[in-house]
């Protein structure tokens, strides 16, 4: 699946591999362990964002939380 | 709209696969998926926003109102997945042509309450046009099309499930044939 920043694409898999694993193994068998993937997420995210802007994509009120800060329940 | 579902594979796998979801053979028309943002409330609850990227095959008589210009459009997906108490629960809406169209769509994924071994799926669209004269032949072609993806959105998750069993098998057959890693022994356990 590509990235909708067309450069951003090999990040994104890399990421998604990392988060797909993480998921799998860990996180839906109970395990509470923060996800390892944050560095690849911050590289693609980076990426991502930059595209958004180019493309004027109107993305609704999205900040970055960051894939292991605890989060107040909402 | 309001669907119900049933897959006869187990909630976890059935997560699993909903968040790989594409591509696949039956949503051609997604095209790019991103992760916006991800994190883990106090609850232990994943949440997901995406970006969806979709090039939906828009009938003529559309185009000829709005112009052959862009026909690429947004969704906003926002996601949580509870893993205790079994639940991943899917919201999204176009985030383009607003002032046209809007499809909000709702997706629920559990254990079928009568057989924990499967998952039932319920699903909802909300779909709303705006100040177009050709209101219910759109809303009656988009319904139409929401209820045949629905069947679809079943074959799509079954075609992921069988890719991410083939990756398995694949491992395993590595795995027997050279050293053993870490990651190979855990995939031949899983299987």
């Amino acid at each position: 699946m590509n990235s909708v920043g067309e450069g951003c694409t090999e990040l994104k898999r890399e990421y998604d591999q990392c988060f797909n694993r993480w998921f799998a193994e860990k996180f839906l068998k109970g395990d509470r362990s923060a996800d390892p993937c944050s560095e690849l997420f911050l590289k693609y995210h980076t990426c991502v964002q930059k595209a958004i802007k180019e493309k004027d994509i109107p993305i609704e009120g999205v900040e970055f939380m960051g894939p292991n800060r605890e989060k107040a329940d909402s | 709209i309001k669907q119900w579902l049933n897959q006869i594979h187990p909630w976890e796998t059935v997560t699993k696969a909903a968040m790989q979801k594409y591509p696949n053979p039956m949503n051609t028309s997604v095209f790019g998926v991103d992760v916006l943002d991800r994190n883990v409330d106090q609850r232990g609850r994943l949440h997901s926003k995406r970006l969806l990227s979709t090039e939906w095959g828009l009938p003529s008589i559309v185009r000829s109102i709005i112009g052959n210009a862009r026909t690429c459009t947004y969704i906003q997906e926002h996601s949580v997945v509870d893993p205790k108490e079994k639940t991943f629960e899917l919201q999204s809406t176009n985030i383009t042509f607003t002032n046209m169209v809007s499809v909000d769509e709702r997706l629920i994924y559990r254990p079928h309450p009568e057989d924990p071994e499967k998952t039932m799926l319920t699903q909802e669209a909300i779909i709303s046009v705006k100040g177009v004269s050709l209101s219910s032949y759109l809303e009656g072609l988009m319904a139409s099309s929401i209820s045949s993806n629905a069947g679809k959105g079943r074959e799509a998750m079954e075609w992921v499930i069988r890719r991410l069993n083939t990756e398995i098998e694949e491992l395993a057959i590595t795995a027997r044939g050279t050293l053993r890693t870490p990651m190979a022994a855990a995939a031949v356990t899983e299987k």
